[in-house]
């Protein structure tokens, strides 16, 4: 992306805050991208899962870019967290943690319909971001030996996040080549003071 | 007749090294160096400086994050009982478990790779001394046999190898740890500066930064290897050369004579021994690749082929003279088996230093070396325990279970989390004959030859010294005033410490030991033996140092002795 790009994608950002002004709520990062893109009225996505289905896949997407939204760094979808996720499922997992995977799904969607009255994937971003932040404080104050869906996906986000480029570069610090190890310094002379990615 | 005398003549060499591990490496560089034309046999495949092909991936360009996959799992799993080692940046330097069985009666973990460099590749390069304490220990104790040597015949080894391989470290003046030819040392960071003041005052014992093979300075003799940069990534081999091993270090050595011939993909499968000469005289190669046998035959034979590796071409060497395995008159080959017991420890988190950090990845930690039975015995087991650990800010990961999403949680992460420490032992285990390993001949691998069965636990000395090595810990670190102090004391088997060892011990009784005190086979002159499988006590530290040490020493015996004619 050139600087010329990234101008015109603040004055859209800014526009589209402005926008979600206007409509008197937050505009989710998933849903600006949806506007963006003029396509708000189903949510689809741009990579085929090779894992879940397609359903699920959205519904992962929505939830990961919840969980790590782009700011003024890129959030989860734009590094593709999504794909990244699917595909750890299908390789790294067990047939039995899939299936609980699986089963947390939905039980997360119903949990939804319950609540909101639409699947996940129908309700309004302001809602989607309501029903995640509800569901993952009350799994976090819970504090079960079983980690619950919600916070394998929060994992697995941060997970995929902060192992690629623009999680690990951007918003932490990565040096390829220390050169040196300084084993107590103050932390505004550790590079630029954020948490070392590795 | 005449086409197997000229086939005879072009596999002869003056010496044999099987293996190219850390004693393998160190074998052929000494014998090439005193001008032996010298065959160097690996079974795996070739690994050259600096060719290690995931050295400098970036975390982003490794599938799953670098996990291992289930198909992975299928592969490795027995390799994978580490928990650290079966990853996409390492998985290639362990052995696949499909291809190579063994038998275990008690859980028993053999980590291992087989590709020139072995296990030299992916050590964890902490490099300690043993020392008198650890010599005498055997007879003072009145258990196995005696060391047939002390810390002064083999102190100018240490010197000899350290000063090549480089070693950095702090000098102590611990008589039960002797200093060596140090580089300088690495730093502590803030909060492990703090625990080394409160464990000296407090319970006046050590913490001192680990002693590692790292090039912390130029070493002018090894123009390959640059210094340690620092990336924290050994394991996938060092394109730098940053640390010790054999691919960087001994074999360009061994190379740069000319007199090395080195052959990647040769399993050998027995010893050749020749009854009238009462001496060995050469190798049964199985070529992995081929399937082809072929034999070699020189003078002087080098086993370097790690300790299991050894032992087991020894179990299958049989002849009439040897009818119970090669040199094993003494029947305690494949007896005695030795690790480090680990996987005990403490940790804890720590409150305050937040405007503290550090920069660089330090591939080392604190060491706080043993302090238990120093002198005299006093507590309800003999021998002792040393700690590894580490202290450093919690990344990502902390904030997993923490109430921060979305925008807060990003720039919640970017700040450096809580310190937090710990720390874990690694304790003395004892040569007991009854921790042994036998040739399975029922079960082959799939070039034919018997695989090994294991049949090895940690015994009362040393489920009793894990209560202290768990207690002592939490203690340390909660007289430091650390918080939320947590003991850990988890389930092992032999060999997860990857420190195996004892099952061709030295000694000086050929009745109850396979090896002499220059680790030459008591019963064969021409053979020598110097992987771990010669240590006779275990000590409690990281062994590697030892083997090179013993394997310069033994070389230069060796060579002296065929210069008299007297192998």
């Amino acid at each position: 992306m050139n600087f010329e790009h990234k101008i015109k994608d603040m004055d859209r950002r800014e526009a589209l805050k402005r926008t979600a002004w206007i409509m008197g709520g937050v505009v989710s990062a998933p849903a600006m991208m949806g506007i963006l893109k003029g396509c708000a009225a189903k949510p689809t996505i741009n990579w085929k899962p090779v894992f879940l289905a397609e359903n699920q896949g959205i519904l992962i997407s929505q939830v990961a870019d919840i969980i790590i939204p782009k700011t003024d760094t890129p959030g989860a979808s734009d590094v593709g967290v999504p794909g990244f996720i699917d595909q750890l499922l299908k390789e790294c997992y067990s047939k039995e943690d899939q299936d609980e995977f699986l089963a947390g799904l939905t039980a997360f969607d119903e949990e939804a319909k319950k609540s909101h009255g639409d699947a996940f994937n129908d309700l309004s971003a302001e809602k989607q971001a309501e029903f995640v932040k509800n569901i993952h404080d009350e799994a976090i104050k819970a504090k079960s030996e079983k980690r619950p869906f919600i916070l394998k996906v929060k994992e697995l986000t941060m997970l995929g996040f902060f192992t690629s480029e623009a999680g690990a570069t951007q918003v932490l610090q990565y040096v390829a080549v220390p050169g040196s190890y300084k084993g107590c310094i103050p932390l505004s002379e550790a590079g630029n003071g954020k948490t070392w990615a590795t | 007749m005449n086409l197997n005398v000229d086939a005879e003549k072009k596999n002869t060499y003056d010496a044999i090294v099987v293996g190219t591990g850390i004693s393998g490496g160190w074998a052929a560089k000494e014998l090439t160096e005193k001008g032996l034309k010298t065959l160097v046999l690996e079974r795996g495949r070739m690994v050259k400086h600096p060719d290690y092909p995931t050295a400098t991936k970036d975390p982003w360009e490794f599938a799953n994050a670098g996990r291992a996959t289930q198909e992975d799992l299928k592969q490795q799993g027995v390799q994978a009982r580490t928990g650290y080692t079966i990853r996409q940046d390492t998985k290639h330097w362990f052995v696949n478990d499909i291809d190579n069985p063994y038998t275990e009666v008690n859980r028993f973990d053999w980590m291992r790779g087989y590709h020139v460099g072995g296990r030299s590749i992916m050590w964890g390069r902490q490099s300690y001394r043993l020392s008198d304490m650890d010599f005498e220990a055997n007879a003072k104790d009145g258990i196995a046999v005696d060391w047939p040597v002390r810390y002064k015949d083999i102190s100018p080894w240490y010197d000899y190898v350290e000063s090549f391989i480089g070693v950095s470290g702090q000098v102590e003046n611990l008589p039960q740890l002797p200093d060596g030819k140090f580089l300088p040392p690495m730093e502590l960071n803030c909060v492990e500066l703090d625990l080394k003041k409160s464990v000296k005052e407090k319970q006046d014992r050590l913490v001192t930064i680990g002693r590692v093979a790292h090039a912390t300075a130029p070493l002018p003799h090894s123009p390959q290897r640059g210094t340690c940069q620092y990336r924290n990534l050994c394991s996938r081999g060092c394109p730098y050369g940053g640390y010790f091993s054999s691919n960087s270090s001994t074999l360009p050595a061994a190379e740069k004579t000319g007199n090395m011939t080195l052959r990647p993909n040769s399993i050998v499968s027995e010893l050749i021994y020749d009854e009238k000469l009462g001496k060995a005289t050469g190798v049964k190669v199985l070529d992995a690749e081929t399937g082809e046998q072929v034999e070699y035959y020189a003078k002087v034979i080098f086993l370097c082929a790690s300790t299991f590796g050894s032992t087991q071409i020894m179990l299958n060497s049989i002849s009439n003279r040897f009818p119970n395995g090669f040199g094993n008159d003494s029947g305690e080959l494949g007896h005695n088996i030795m690790d480090h017991h680990l996987s005990v420890g403490a940790g804890g988190s720590v409150e305050g230093y937040e405007d503290q950090y550090y920069s660089g990845r330090r591939a080392n930690g604190f060491y706080i070396p043993r302090y238990r039975n120093i002198g005299k015995n006093n507590r309800d087991y003999i021998r002792g325990f040393g700690y590894q650990g580490a202290a450093s800010r919690q990344g990502w990961s902390s904030l997993v279970a923490e109430l921060s999403l979305g925008a807060d949680l990003k720039s919640a992460v970017a700040t450096p989390g809580k310190w937090t420490i710990g720390m874990g032992g690694f304790g003395e285990i004892l040569p007991y004959h009854e921790n042994f390993v036998v040739l399975n001949k029922d079960k082959k691998d799939k070039f034919g030859l018997p695989t090994l069965t294991f049949d090895a636990i940690l015994r009362d000395n040393e489920l009793k010294m894990r209560k202290d090595m768990a207690n002592d810990a939490a203690e340390m670190l909660e007289a430091a005033g650390f918080k939320n102090v947590n003991k850990f004391d988890r389930e092992i088997g032999i060999g997860l410490g990857i420190h195996e060892m004892g099952t061709a011990r030295m000694g000086k009784d050929p009745k109850t030991s396979v090896l002499n005190k220059w680790n030459q086979v008591h019963a064969c002159k021409n053979v020598f033996v110097t992987d771990g499988s010669f240590m006779t006590s275990a000590a409690c530290h990281n062994p590697s140092l030892g083997y090179m040490a013993f394997t310069a020493r033994a070389v230069d015996y060796a060579v002296s002795e065929l210069k008299k004619n007297n192998l």
